[in-house]
């Protein structure tokens, strides 16, 4: 859509009032407003301005440190990146180094990237400036291209691990494109190898060193620029004038792909997915068209609507929670799932189900109480306009993505913004909608149960400490990246990160499993801590919302107890970081008996526990395992 | 034309587009680098939905210039 020099003016002036009145949700509104008008760049640029000069201590934006490596000029994204960054609650920090001093930068230890000390560091290298020979368009004299390929995957190994011996922070490497004009003309795609061919075996190997390394992940730039297209992506005159080859319009996508890195970086995955029905999983309204009547099947629109219910369960097999929100008679619903065979989704893929005549808003926040969801981590799809403005307003947390008017459109918008984009998966992910399954017979055994230690002795809990090792660091990192609720400190910690806090032997660094009745609810908990002298402080304490309230985490205070115990130690050090959602954590110092402690100097709430009336016990409610590395 | 160029020229260069005029050059602004200059290139593109020439860009060093160069294509 095109905005009137004037229309811009206001949207401008609304969000600069509102970024001066530290209403973040307001700016957020008008920033998406500006940029979703064309020109984007300018908007970027103004948006950037006015983000740089506002104070950190008004806006509760998440800082990011992001350095850009490149071998061409990338800097013309710094505006976008910034911009659409604000989108997401981040306050991104660039560290931009000299185009072509990758190298460099990554070698030595004193370079101004690892002074920078970045949270995470682009590698943004094109094809043709690492292995030039395979991009000519002649032939290079002697050239040996299998060789050269070789050559550029075993300088981009060592470079990855020269990287992660010197830094741990997250490292995302571009893959490589095809060269868009192939020097055999129709004749590539048979060649052996092929230009296409040999780009394809360097990708590979890039795989591959990301697979086998912590913290290093492939940024799939092949992939981006195929789904634009190479001619509508690459500059040429840019590229030969200012070497800066990706067009004006292509920036703010590659920016938008950093980002998808960056959410994930900063807990802002998004985990449940609620949906509308009518016109949403199916064409037309079920109350009037009748559960055989709907538009679903072969033909279309109904191929677009199975096209859509079948991206959805993908996000399901991936590990997204499934909800419903709708406005129906429950009835026809239920009919719509038992008895129509076009259904791709089933009844059971959906851990909430809300039809009735509420508010969308209000159906939301039960899902949320429900299922024990952030509404931050929650995106809302819908193809009403109105009821998506509803929900925008009453809940500005909950990411709200309004359906574009035609089915065939669905998939796009759903998959596009990738916002359940992680950096691992886990099996835990695997199973997710079968773990919120096992909660829910939980909370009905405590909901029979005639006390709180009835409950706990019904649930037959076994909980495991281990370790960290190699098959539970993703998970680890994934847990302090993603838990918000329970989580005494918040700090967030890369796999690289949590693999390097394993290296001292005075750190406790455990992963705390629970099994109970129902199943094995996988690692739910995190928690690190570090002996020195007498002391031994706690730093990390995390557990999943999905355990809460069970006391697992008195057993944890209790194994760290043990460990003070074995260490001699004499007083166990705590400190509780407040944000915005870690409610549920502030007490936990307090209720197990630790003493405030007044000598800390800083702002955060420290409590202190003197072992020598005795530590903390293991409830006998439970059976505990310690497991040895 | 002018209003909108002001306005591209004050985002991009971080200026007030009220006091652009025709002094504002790449000479007595301090923001505006030759990395400014090809971000603004590249707004000024996506606003006017045109496409300069290497020989327009490197002739566009004030704001006279511009306006100048976008007269010629428009």
């Amino acid at each position: 859509m095109t905005a009137d020099t004037s229309t811009l003016g206001e949207m401008r002036r609304a969000f600069q009032a509102a970024l001066d009145a530290g209403d973040l949700v307001e700016a957020t509104r008008s920033a998406r407003s500006l940029l979703s008008t064309n020109p984007l760049l300018a908007a970027a640029s103004f948006i950037r301005h006015a983000v740089d000069k506002s104070s950190p201590e008004r806006l509760p934006l998440t800082s990011v440190r992001v350095a850009l490596l490149s071998s061409f000029s990338i800097e013309f994204i710094h505006d976008a990146l910034i911009a659409l960054g604000f989108l997401d609650g981040l306050r991104v920090e660039l560290y931009q180094a000299g185009f072509g001093q990758f190298r460099q930068e990554i070698l030595n230890r004193d370079s101004g990237l690892y002074a920078f000390a970045p949270d995470a560091v682009v590698l943004a290298l094109e094809g043709k400036d690492l292995v030039p020979d395979l991009y000519r368009h002649d032939v290079p004299d002697a050239a040996d291209l299998n060789a050269a390929v070789v050559e550029a995957a075993r300088e981009l190994t060592n470079l990855a691990e020269a990287f992660r011996e010197r830094s741990a922070a997250t490292l995302l490497i571009h893959n490589f494109t095809p060269p868009t004009w192939r020097r055999l003309g129709i004749l590539d795609g048979e060649a052996a190898p092929s230009q296409a061919d040999l780009v394809a075996a360097l990708n590979t190997d890039l795989g591959r060193i990301c697979r086998e390394s912590r913290g290093i992940h492939t940024v799939d730039y092949a992939g981006l620029v195929q789904r634009t297209g190479a001619l509508s992506w690459y500059d040429d005159r840019m590229a030969l004038y200012a070497r800066a080859p990706i067009t004006r319009g292509a920036l703010p996508e590659l920016g938008r792909e950093y980002l998808k890195f960056l959410r994930a970086l900063t807990g802002k995955t998004k985990k449940c997915l609620v949906l509308d029905l009518d016109n949403t999983l199916w064409g037309g309204v079920v109350g009037e068209e009748g559960p055989q009547g709907i538009a679903l099947g072969p033909e279309y629109p109904g191929c677009a609507f199975i096209d859509f219910q079948r991206a959805v369960r993908g996000l399901r097999q991936r590990g997204v929670i499934l909800a419903i929100a709708s406005k129906n008679n429950p009835a026809d619903v239920e009919e719509v799932f038992a008895s129509n065979n076009h259904m791709v989704l089933r009844r059971d893929d959906f851990s909430a189900v809300r039809v009735g005549w509420n508010a969308k808003s209000q159906s939301l926040s039960e899902i949320a109480a429900h299922l024990n969801i952030a509404p931050d981590h929650m995106v809302y799809v819908d193809d009403n306009p109105a009821e998506c403005d509803e929900v925008a307003h009453a809940l500005p947390a909950v990411t709200v993505l309004p359906l574009p008017p035609q089915p065939e459109h669905f998939v796009r918008a759903l998959l596009e913004p990738g916002y359940f984009d992680s950096l691992s998966m886990s099996t835990e992910d695997l199973r997710r909608a079968e773990l919120y399954e096992q909660r829910d017979q939980a909370e009905e055994l405590r909901a029979q149960s005639d006390s709180l230690e009835d409950f706990y002795r019904r649930l037959e809990m076994e909980v495991t400490f281990a370790p960290v090792d190699n098959s539970s660091v993703a998970r680890a990192a994934q847990l302090t990246q993603k838990t918000n609720q329970f989580n005494v400190t918040t700090i967030r910690y890369s796999e690289a990160e949590v693999l390097e806090r394993c290296t001292d032997p005075d750190n406790l660094v455990k992963t705390v499993r629970v099994r109970d009745r129902f199943g094995d609810n996988g690692i739910v908990g995190v928690m690190m801590a570090h002996g020195s002298g007498s002391e031994v402080e706690i730093d990390t304490l995390l557990l999943s919302c999905r355990v809460i309230g069970r006391t697992v985490e008195t057993a944890m205070l209790a194994h760290v107890s043990e460990y003070a115990a074995q260490r001699g130690a004499r007083r166990i050090r705590g400190r509780i970081v407040p944000t915005a959602k870690n409610a549920p954590a502030r007490d936990l110092y307090e209720r197990h008996g630790f003493q405030s402690d007044p000598s800390d100097s800083t702002e955060q709430a420290a409590w202190s526990l003197d072992l020598s009336t005795g530590g903390i016990q293991y409830p006998t409610w439970m059976k505990v395992v310690s497991e040895t590395g | 034309m002018e209003q909108k160029v002001k306005e591209i020229m004050g985002d991009v260069l971080d200026l007030d587009p009220q006091a652009i005029d025709g002094h504002t050059a790449m000479d007595t602004i301090e923001s505006w680098d030759s990395q400014a200059h090809i971000n603004l290139c590249l707004c000024l593109e996506q606003d006017f939905q045109i496409a300069f020439t290497v020989a327009e860009i490197e002739a566009m060093l004030s704001y006279g210039d511009i306006l100048r160069v976008l007269r010629e294509k428009l």
